[in-house]
This record gives C-alpha cells, structure tokens and sequence, in this order.
C-alpha cells in the first residue's frame, strides 16, 4: 500500500547557484540564454559529469529485523525536470530491493537484466535469491563491463534468511561496500553521508526508521538541485512491504 | 524400410521419412505418459512417474512437471537429460523475450521457438534430435488458456487434450471420447486422473506415482502454476474412486 506523508521542515536552505557564477557580465540578447545555460558544463572547473546528467538520491538503513530504502523522485536533463514519479528502486523479490542511482537509461536496462538473471535463478533453484547472493551478481554483472560501464551505482537492500537485514552499495564497476548501519549513493550522497550519520541510531524499529530515513532523504536532496521533487520509501519488515510516497520540497 | 538410411538425421529416406526422428518418437513410446487437457478456467497436466524406487530421495524437485515461466509450465515425456537442455532452452528463451519486450511471451511464439531449436537437430549439424515430447500448457492475454503438444520432429499442434508417452494412442482414444468443451479445472482433473488409471500398466495408482500440475488464473488476474502435493493427490484419488481410502488401523 502506498501512503502520501508531509514532514515538517525548516525553511529551505539557499540552493547553489552554479549557473549565476558562470554567466557572463555581458548580456546582449535573450537568445543566447540557451546557449549560455550550458556555460556550466563548459567551464573547464565544473567539467559535466555523466553520473550527474539526470540526477538521483539512494538510501538505505538497517533497522531491528527490518530495512529501508529510499529514494527521490526527480527525472532530470541536466537543470530540466522532465519527470517527478521516477522509479529508482525496485522489488527483486519480497525480500530483497535494490536502489539505482546514476544515469537513468542505465538504471532501468541493469534492472531489466537483473530481472532476467534472478528469475532464471527462481526457476531453476526453486527458490528466492539471498540478499548476499543477489549482491554478488549485481557485482558480477557491472564487472563484465568494465570497460564500457553501467552508469550507475546500485544500493542493494535485503532481509536473510534469519530476517537479518542487509545493505550493500557498489560503485559502477562493482566494488562492493558492506555496512552495518546505512549505504548512500547519487548526486546527493555528500549531504546523504552526513545527514545519516547524525541521525541514524541502531536497532530502529519500523517506523522510527521511516522517520529517521525520510527526514535524512529530505534534507540531503535539499541541498542537492539535481535531486528532490519528493521522495520514495519502502520500510520492509518479515511480514510487510510498506510503500510510501513523501511530499518535500517540490524542486 | 531401408537400414541404409538410418544411420543420418540429415538424409531422406526413399519413402521421404526421417528415420531418426522416428526412432526418436519410439523412445518417447517407452517412457512415462503424460496427459494435458484444457478447462475452461485453466489447463491441467497430468504426468506418470517411472522410477519409482523407495531408495529414490524424494526432494521437492519433479520429474514430469517443470515451469518454464510464470505463465507457462511443461510436462515431459522422454529422456530427462535431454528434456532438461530444452527446458533450460526454453526459459532461457522466455527471458529473453521479456527482456526485450518487457512483457510475458506468448505461449505459442515460445513453443515455436522452442520447435524452431528441435527441428534444427533434424536438419543441419549431424546431431540426433532430441529424444523429448513436450506438453506445454500456458495462459496469455491475447489466446487465454492454451495447451500445445510437440514432438522431436519439431511438429507442434494446439489441442483441446493429448497425451505423450506410454500408451498415448490408447490415452487419446478415451480422451477423444470423454473431452467435453467448457469443463471446469475439477471436472478435468477428474477426467485426467480416469484417462492415466485406464492406460497406466500398475495396477493401482498411488500418489508417489503420479504428478499432478494445474495452470490457472487467480482471482487477482495473475497466473499460477500449482503442483499437488502427495496429500492432496491421494485425496483426489480416493474421491474419484481411482483408489481405496487406506484403512484404519486400531
């Protein structure tokens, strides 16, 4: 079930202003606003970087028999919106989620692969694959493009057989990273790292970890202007899934 | 009928047969029976299971029944090694397809692929066909509920009802009789059940022989394969009378 929770907040913060810096002093005609958005990517200080083209913001906690993992929202084109209900995490079985953060064409094609690799696994195994398991094909899988890479940095979430939690991160060539407490990845993963570090406490139950995921999730991509546009967050214990869509800061 | 033209899959023979491809079909003749019959509201698969060894380790795996995806499941009649290399095949197939098209592939293009890889070894290469005949029953939103026989020829038909395996001419005599259009799942099972005991050579049917699978819609709209488990097979087959109820013992 899909619930739509508002947090409050304080107010915003101020955003970066990349694009004010880089425009010239001079302006002499509207059209070449166009041309001069682009002075950003251009400035050889700020070179564009694919894994910030459109824009992301993956998290995941471990709590006490339970995970989350949360997303935001936003489909970008570099400053552009084009979407705000953009999947970035999806359900490879009841107990097992991963996050993809990075270049979204490569999200949804490493997921569509994925899909196939675990259902051929369901169907000859006759059983779900374990979370560990499950993170050491996504390894598997991004090293064989080790030279041509995914563009993406997966944010893999499960629960064990024992209903012990599990997180994971890897970076687009599939260096794992194991944590006990939480896992960030995307454009917004600075101010993720911090936020999460203040507010995470271990042995969270469910909703106390809704909360503490959902207010680190909100206030990092504040900070973020490729990220927002409200957020996704799945709290998965043993016996639920529970869906739920944030309202934040709708830029 | 010539010797000389057995020894190739790739050759004729001068009555225009494929000697091979037949010989594969009398191997398929020796081994356990498999029968698949449509219902209105699913598709039933029935299989006989050979070895049937007490020292046989009795896992969850089967022997006659497999799902080859979501939507589509098989049953066997053959050489297992062989069955298993085409099954392997078919899923692998059925994969792919959702992979490109992001939805469930549909039954009849997956036989046909799967018959497009069979009639290749009839062909080309100079390998023998595969020893396997399938029944594969499946259900997607354009047809609904199909069932499709194939042969190692290749050849795939759709059908109402059929039978592979040991006895299948006998099987689809009874079943020719006995087929009724628009049966639901339990009158079909019933049906199944009566067609297997009739051409079964045991003398009496017992849940560790059979395999019984159904292909059905929940009311969720989502397909599910389920295959009975031995109690509930021994229940069957003591309601429709195949069986006795085992005594009771004081």
């Amino acid at each position: 079930e899909k619930e739509e929770v508002r947090l409050d907040f304080p107010p915003s913060h101020r955003r970066r202003l990349y694009l004010v810096l880089s425009l010239p002093s001079t302006f002499p005609d509207f059209s070449s606003v166009r041309k001069s958005s682009k002075l950003y990517s251009e400035n050889p200080k700020f070179p564009m970087s694919i894994f910030e083209y459109n824009g992301s913001a993956v998290v995941a906690m471990v709590g006490k028999n339970c995970f989350a993992i949360a997303s935001d929202r936003r489909l970008g084109v570099q400053l552009q919106t084009i979407a705000t209900d953009f999947q970035r995490i999806s359900k490879i079985h009841d107990r097992v989620f991963i996050g993809l953060s990075g270049l979204a064409t490569d999200v949804q094609t490493l997921y569509q692969r994925l899909v196939f690799r675990h259902k051929l696994y369901q169907l000859r195994e006759e059983r779900d694959m374990k979370p560990e398991t499950f993170a050491s094909l996504v390894s598997a899988i991004l090293y064989e493009k080790r030279f041509g890479p995914y563009l993406c940095q997966p944010v893999i979430a499960g629960l064990g057989d024992d209903n012990k939690p599990f997180i994971c991160t890897m970076d687009s060539i599939g260096a794992k990273e194991l944590a006990k407490d939480f896992v960030v990845s995307g454009t917004a993963s600075e101010s993720l790292y911090g936020a999460c570090e203040a507010m995470y406490k271990p042995d969270m139950e469910a909703e106390e970890l809704f909360e503490t995921i959902s207010q680190a999730l909100l206030s990092s991509v504040d900070r973020d202007c490729l990220s927002g546009w409200g957020g996704h967050v799945y709290i998965v214990t043993p016996t639920e899934i529970k869906e739920r869509i944030l309202k934040g800061r709708m830029d | 009928m010539s010797r000389r033209y057995d020894s190739r899959t790739t050759i004729f023979s001068p009555e225009g047969r494929l000697y091979q491809v037949e010989y594969a079909m009398e191997a398929i003749g020796n081994a356990g029976s498999a029968i698949g019959i449509l219902a209105k509201d699913g598709v039933v698969l029935v299989g006989e299971k050979k070895v049937t060894s007490k020292l046989l380790q009795t896992s969850s795996s089967m022997e006659k029944m497999y799902k080859i995806d979501d939507h589509v499941a098989c049953a066997v009649a053959g050489i297992m090694s062989d069955a298993n290399i085409l099954i392997n095949t078919a899923r692998v197939q059925a994969q792919r397809y959702t992979f490109m098209y992001q939805e469930p592939m549909p039954v009849e293009q997956l036989v046909q692929s799967l018959c497009d890889t069979k009639q290749g070894y009839t062909q080309f290469g100079g390998l023998r066909p595969f020893g396997v005949s399938f029944l594969f029953a499946g259900w997607d939103k354009n047809h609904g509920f199909q069932l499709y026989m194939s042969d190692p020829s290749g050849n795939y038909g759709g059908w109402k009802a059929a039978a592979v395996g040991a006895n299948n001419q006998a099987a689809q005599s009874i079943l020719k009789q006995d087929y009724k259009d628009d049966a639901t799942r339990e009158e079909v099972v019933q049906l199944a059940i009566k067609v297997l005991s009739k051409t079964m050579d045991s003398t009496s049917l017992t849940a560790e022989k059979l395999e019984l699978a159904e292909v059905y819609l929940t009311p969720s709209g989502s397909v599910k394969y389920h295959v009975h488990s031995p109690d509930s097979l021994t229940k069957l087959l003591v309601k429709h009378g195949v069986t006795q109820p085992a005594a009771e013992t004081s």
